[in-house]
């Protein structure tokens, strides 16, 4: 995928004058997902589990080297073909000579994170592959030729008339069908595909070491379905995602489940550890291509290398008041929200990610959700040092903060510049650092009365 | 190969000064109640219909639930006596999928499908007739994993019926598994 994460701010404030409704749905999702989370957060001794649960991360990327052999190891004892891809084209590579080999004509998709990263379905279709995405939401959002808004719900920006024209313009379904009549054309059509393709793609929320096992979750079969009924299963695999123990999976897959969508455990959960053996039904050749694509760089990176711990469950960007404004596409890169601010930064540059660290008030919500306790707050601190040690930061930007100090370390600086602010008209449009805020936003209107009077007349009694 | 060489290269070099973390043990959590009740309760919350009855009613229940229709479809490990007369569909073609679990997680609701079994029949038909023995259910899934001695090419934990909220965040059963998910535990 290519980024724009550069655009961040204007894309944003785009997003909220052109399409004042997908605040509306975006907000209305994550405030339910949220709910959920907080709900199963509560029946459990949660702090323990997230302690635990970056205990066990932190121990596996200390010994990357080591699991990462051992996996590779176990995967080929089980029958999988294992492969390395250091970039994007190395991954596309592995694809291509897959597709080629077996002569795909149709690719069944299960929503992957990493494949949208890789840029999987443009490449597909470049080699004259039918690709269905076979996540509901992911599959609306193909037809529309949109990045997915959100890790687990990948269309939550689309209300339901926005979906029901869609399906009316596409299959005939008439303009007010009911969720469900448009899920079972959705499940026809996609059915089909399931049925007759030759390839399945997936990612994988964890790879256990020992075992060798990809572990997967969803809600709808679609991944199950991906990763038994076509002959060839491929699955891309970024190389953050091992855990040392299968028993390990007995804390991830539920602690998962209750930080993404506050269930006990995803509805399915696949465990797959190689191709169908002798007289059984299911892929006769099973692929891992383990990802780098920037991982390595960020595992070296002193503070940012903790981003490694993420389990892509959605909590933080359902957390954030920012977030929840404009969904994830102003954010640019198919990771947005909190996460994608303090990963993005690692996995292009930042000089391509450098406002989206920027994107959050600092409140320190994405922390509280964090299942593996990710410090973002801290970490958007760090890029944005970062970007001003860089001189990524616009010159208005240096020039007026210089100012501000200057303003705000003398008392009667301070008074008589409030004093101005207030009795004169703002010139809104002339300085570059009001423009800046009143592109996309209304005036500034300071407050009749400053705090530090407000608070003399209190102290007063009055 | 050279792809493999310089992760890991770049792996080992970003490590040098890391210091290594200890992997924790995890905790077994004993639980307060009957394993078997709460996995039919956790169920029932996950969506499913479940029950516990006797081999004999079990077998009833199954007929009972067969009653008209054309066929069924059937996992290789089903026992004969619990198949419930009806000739054998294609999976993409029958209405009901029977099959027999290599296991059950109380606290999750789950019961744990495998490979050996056949794969369509756990996915294809709309709804998904599962029976578990009363011995064969843990308590907690950490112990269900820890007992496993080998694993098949692929295990499935089904929880409840296919479901997705993806269009306009409504609930929707049935999107591409079986829309609902029924599940007898032996006693
Ligand atoms: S940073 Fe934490 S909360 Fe956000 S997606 Fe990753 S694991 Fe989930």
């Amino acid at each position: 995928m290519r980024a724009k994460a550069k655009l961040y701010p204007k894309e944003a404030a785009r997003l909220l004058r052109e399409k004042p409704g997908v605040r509306e749905a975006v907000t209305g999702a994550t405030l339910h997902f949220e709910r959920n989370r907080l709900r199963a957060y509560g029946e459990v001794s949660i702090g323990a589990w997230r302690e635990r649960a970056k205990a066990v991360k932190d121990h596996v990327l200390s010994h990357l080297d080591h699991y990462l052999e051992l996996a590779e190891r176990r995967l080929r004892e089980n029958g999988v073909q294992v492969h390395w891809a250091e970039t994007l084209e190395d991954a596309h590579r592995v694809l291509r000579e897959v597709v080629q080999r077996h002569g795909v004509r149709r690719a069944v998709k299960a929503k992957s994170m990493l494949t949208e990263e890789l840029g999987v379905n443009p490449l597909l279709e470049s080699l004259g592959v039918e690709v269905y995405e076979t996540d509901l939401g992911e599959y609306l959002i193909q037809l529309l030729g949109e990045p997915p808004s959100h890790i687990v719900g990948p269309a939550i920006h689309l209300s339901l008339e926005e979906i029901q024209r869609l399906f009316h313009e596409r299959f005939g379904t008439p303009l007010d069908a009911p969720p469900e009549a448009l899920a079972q054309v959705a499940r026809k059509v996609l059915r089909e595909a399931f049925l007759t393709a030759e390839l399945g793609i997936s990612g994988a929320n964890f790879l256990v070491a020992e075992t060798g096992t990809l572990a997967l979750m969803e809600n709808e079969g679609n991944i199950r379905l991906s990763t038994s009924l076509p002959k060839v299963h491929v699955a891309f695999v970024g190389i953050e995602k091992l855990l040392p123990r299968f028993q390990d999976l007995a804390l991830f897959l539920p602690l998962t489940a209750r930080a993404a969508t506050g269930q006990r455990l995803a509805t399915f959960v696949s465990l797959i550890q190689g191709p169908a053996r002798e007289g059984e039904e299911g892929p006769e050749e099973v692929h891992v291509v383990l990802v780098d694509n920037g991982r390595t760089a960020l595992l070296a990176d002193p503070e940012a290398w903790e981003t490694l711990r993420c389990l892509r469950c959605g909590a933080c960007l359902n957390a954030c008041p920012v977030y929840r404004q404009t969904g994830g596409h102003p954010y640019g890169y198919v990771y947005s929200g909190p996460i994608g601010a303090v990963l993005d930064p690692g996995l292009l540059s930042l000089e391509e990610a450098y406002p989206l660290p920027y994107a959050s008030s600092l409140c320190g919500a994405c922390l509280e959700a964090c299942p593996v306790l990710i410090p973002i707050p801290k970490l958007l601190l760090t890029w944005r040092h970062r970007a001003v040690a860089e001189g990524l930061t616009p010159s208005w930007e240096k020039a007026a903060m210089k100012a501000f100090r200057k303003v705000m370390e003398s008392p009667a600086l301070y008074r008589l510049f409030s004093k101005a602010l207030r009795g004169l008209p703002l010139p809104q449009d002339l300085l570059p650092l009001l423009r800046a805020w009143t592109e996309g936003r209304g005036p500034l209107k300071p407050s009749p009365k400053p705090f530090h009077e407000l608070w003399k007349e209190v102290e007063r009694g009055g | 190969m050279e792809a493999r060489t310089r992760i890991l290269a770049r792996v080992r070099r970003a490590l040098k000064e890391r210091p290594k973390a200890l992997l924790p043990e995890h905790p077994h959590t004993p639980l307060a109640e009957d394993p078997v009740d709460l996995l039919l309760r956790r169920l029932e919350e996950n969506g499913a219909e479940a029950m516990k009855l006797p081999r004999e009613e079990a077998k009833a229940f199954a007929q009972r639930l067969a009653e008209g229709l054309p066929g069924a479809t059937f996992g290789k490990t089903l026992p004969q006596d619990l198949r419930p007369p009806l000739p054998e569909l294609p999976p993409e073609e029958a209405p009901l999928g029977v099959s027999w679990a290599l296991f059950a997680v109380a606290e999750t609701g789950s019961v744990a499908l495998s490979s050996e079994e056949g794969r369509r029949v756990h996915l294809l038909p709309p709804t998904h007739l599962v029976f578990v023995e009363a011995g064969r259910v843990y308590g907690s899934l950490l112990e269900a994993l820890q007992d496993l001695q080998s694993l098949p090419s692929a295990l499935g934990l089904h929880s409840g019926p296919s479901k997705s909220a993806d269009i306009g965040q409504v609930m929707v059963k049935g999107v591409h598994g079986p829309g609902r998910l029924i599940v007898a535990v032996l006693l």
